[in-house]
């Protein structure tokens, strides 16, 4: 298995339980340095509850779970970002009452606010629909501008790994290809990603390898394009 | 017109204080999700402490309120500290812990004051100064002007500086804002802080207007909840709104049937609320898809 000290993260043996309801079950994973990682699986599977163990935002076990060589168990909750990885929650989880800009400005807490300009500019160039919204409120803009706003919010903190929870979930398809086409560029720009969807077929296109859960459980993994031609897969999240 | 006026300007007085206890409440509510039950009782400490730190040790009030400001902060940041293990576990374990949290609080101010309380002079000369006809007093602008610039203060924080707009975050989404890099702990001790430390303004300037006594926090701060319901409750405009509000309220009421005052101030906020249960300013989320 892959060392806890390679450039990247590194999560062995994780396990979530809610009570008596067992969440995740010793999924193991990485996402090497300048590569991106999808995870794929039903509603419930366990995919959503993976990613907040890494932000510690759920308690977990795990034998080892590192970034950068930093344990992630040992950091408490509000430093993880300051490690290099950023998160995109599901639902998007914009600060509803805040302006954009102010949105922004809280993917770069941990930074210093008063040279934001630049970052906050190239996430306007990056999504120009946003700009024109600045100090309007998060609250009063439509689902795809709030998915957008929440993408930009963590490209704030310039992230070395970007996570992403069902950056799909509820949007119109054009809407998805413009996102599609957005988290495409960020790759090209050697951001790294770990992409959560329920959509695989978005997933497969932005992604070198995946892993599939079921209950909790990892039951497939390898290169995304490998298992895209897997026939189980096709048939099961593909609906082909 | 005379009497009416007269009326209003009574009323703002009071309603002013009632805002500045509102906004304590409200700013505990909205960054925790939180009623702070004690929050009326640390009213009652921070007018005892100002008004032993000016009357008893004849400090310059400015001096006392500032004294009395700060150290009604570090009990609010204590309160949130005790009972902040049971944050964890239940936000009602903690409501619970609020209840006990003011109960040992009157105690402490009756082991320390004893039952009977404090009568405070007024800092300034408490002059009346006829305006058109209308009678105010220079303490009831001292008041406004002091609830005022707490009010300007308050909004600056959370509009304008980075820690005010991280709080703002942490009260919308407290997982988000953890992502985001926001210790939302230190969000909640510093909304404690903030809320008792604008009760002991509030405990201060209403000191020379009532008796200062371990009971003060039922009479004012019964009051300051309801006018931060009435406001709706979390938002910091609808406290100031809603404070003014209940001040008008009760001094209208006192003038035709004063004996019953009391009881028809809060027959128009229970009438009030069943018209508008969200209060004046009540938030509402709006969920998109």
């Amino acid at each position: 298995m892959t060392s806890p000290n390679i450039a990247g993260l590194t999560v062995q043996d994780l396990s979530v339980r809610y009570g008596r309801v067992q969440a995740v079950s010793g999924v193991s994973f990485s996402v090497a340095d300048g590569a991106s990682l999808g995870i794929i699986g039903a509603n419930g599977a366990g995919k959503s509850s993976t990613l907040k163990a890494i932000f510690r935002l759920v308690d977990s076990t795990a034998t080892s779970m590192h970034f950068n060589g930093t344990s992630l168990q040992a950091t408490q909750p509000h430093h993880v970002v300051s490690l290099g990885m950023s998160y995109v929650p599901e639902g998007r989880r914009v600060f509803a009452g805040l302006t954009v800009r102010k949105n922004l400005m809280l993917g770069a807490y941990r930074s210093n606010w008063r040279h934001l300009g630049d970052r906050i500019e190239r996430v306007y160039e990056l999504f120009p629909a946003l700009k024109r919204f600045d100090s309007a409120l998060a609250g009063a803009l439509s689902g795809g501008q709030q998915q957008m706003l929440a993408i930009g919010r963590a490209l704030l903190s310039e992230p070395k790994l970007l996570v992403l929870d069902e950056p799909s979930m509820g949007l119109a398809p054009v809407l998805i290809d413009d996102i599609a086409t957005t988290l495409r560029r960020l790759r090209s720009q050697g951001v790294s990603m770990l992409l959560v969807e329920q959509n695989a077929k978005l997933t497969f296109g932005l992604t070198d390898r995946c892993i599939v859960l079921e209950n909790g459980r990892v039951v497939k993994e390898g290169p995304s394009s490998v298992l895209r031609a897997d026939p189980a897969v096709r048939q099961i999240y593909l609906g082909l | 017109m005379i009497y009416f006026l007269q009326t209003l300007v009574g009323g703002l007085g009071m309603g002013a204080v009632y805002a500045l206890v509102a906004m304590g409440f409200s700013i505990v509510y909205r960054t925790m999700g939180l009623v702070n039950f004690a929050h009326a009782d640390v009213v009652m400490i921070g007018a005892f402490l100002a008004a032993t730190l000016f009357v008893t040790m004849h400090l310059p009030f400015a001096v006392a309120i500032t004294l009395a400001v700060l150290l009604t902060a570090v009990i609010g940041l204590g309160m949130e500290r005790i009972l902040r293990p049971l944050e964890s576990k239940d936000l009602n374990l903690m409501l619970i812990g609020t209840i006990g949290f003011g109960i040992m609080l009157q105690s402490v101010a009756i082991v320390i004051w004893g039952s009977f309380g404090i009568a405070v002079p007024t800092p300034i000369p408490n002059v009346p100064i006829d305006v058109g006809g209308v009678i105010v007093t220079t303490y009831q602008l001292f008041v406004l002007a002091v609830s005022g610039i707490v009010m300007l203060l308050l909004y600056v924080f959370l509009d304008r500086t980075k820690l005010g707009t991280a709080m703002q975050a942490a009260a919308m989404d407290r997982s988000a804002a953890t992502a985001m890099g926001v210790n939302v702990a230190t969000s909640n001790a510093i909304a404690f802080a903030i809320g008792s430390a604008i009760a002991a303004v509030a405990g201060a300037l209403v000191g020379p207007l009532l008796y200062v006594n371990p009971t003060l926090g039922v009479y004012v701060g019964i009051k300051g909840f309801a006018a931060a319901i009435l406001g709706g409750f979390g938002s910091i405009p609808g406290a100031i709104v809603g404070g003014l509000i209940f001040g008008l309220i009760e001094a209208f009421a006192a003038g035709p049937l004063s004996a019953y005052s009391e009881l028809l101030t809060f027959v128009v906020f229970a009438v009030a609320m069943m018209v508008r249960q969200t209060g004046i300013f009540g938030e509402r989320t709006v969920d998109r898809a």
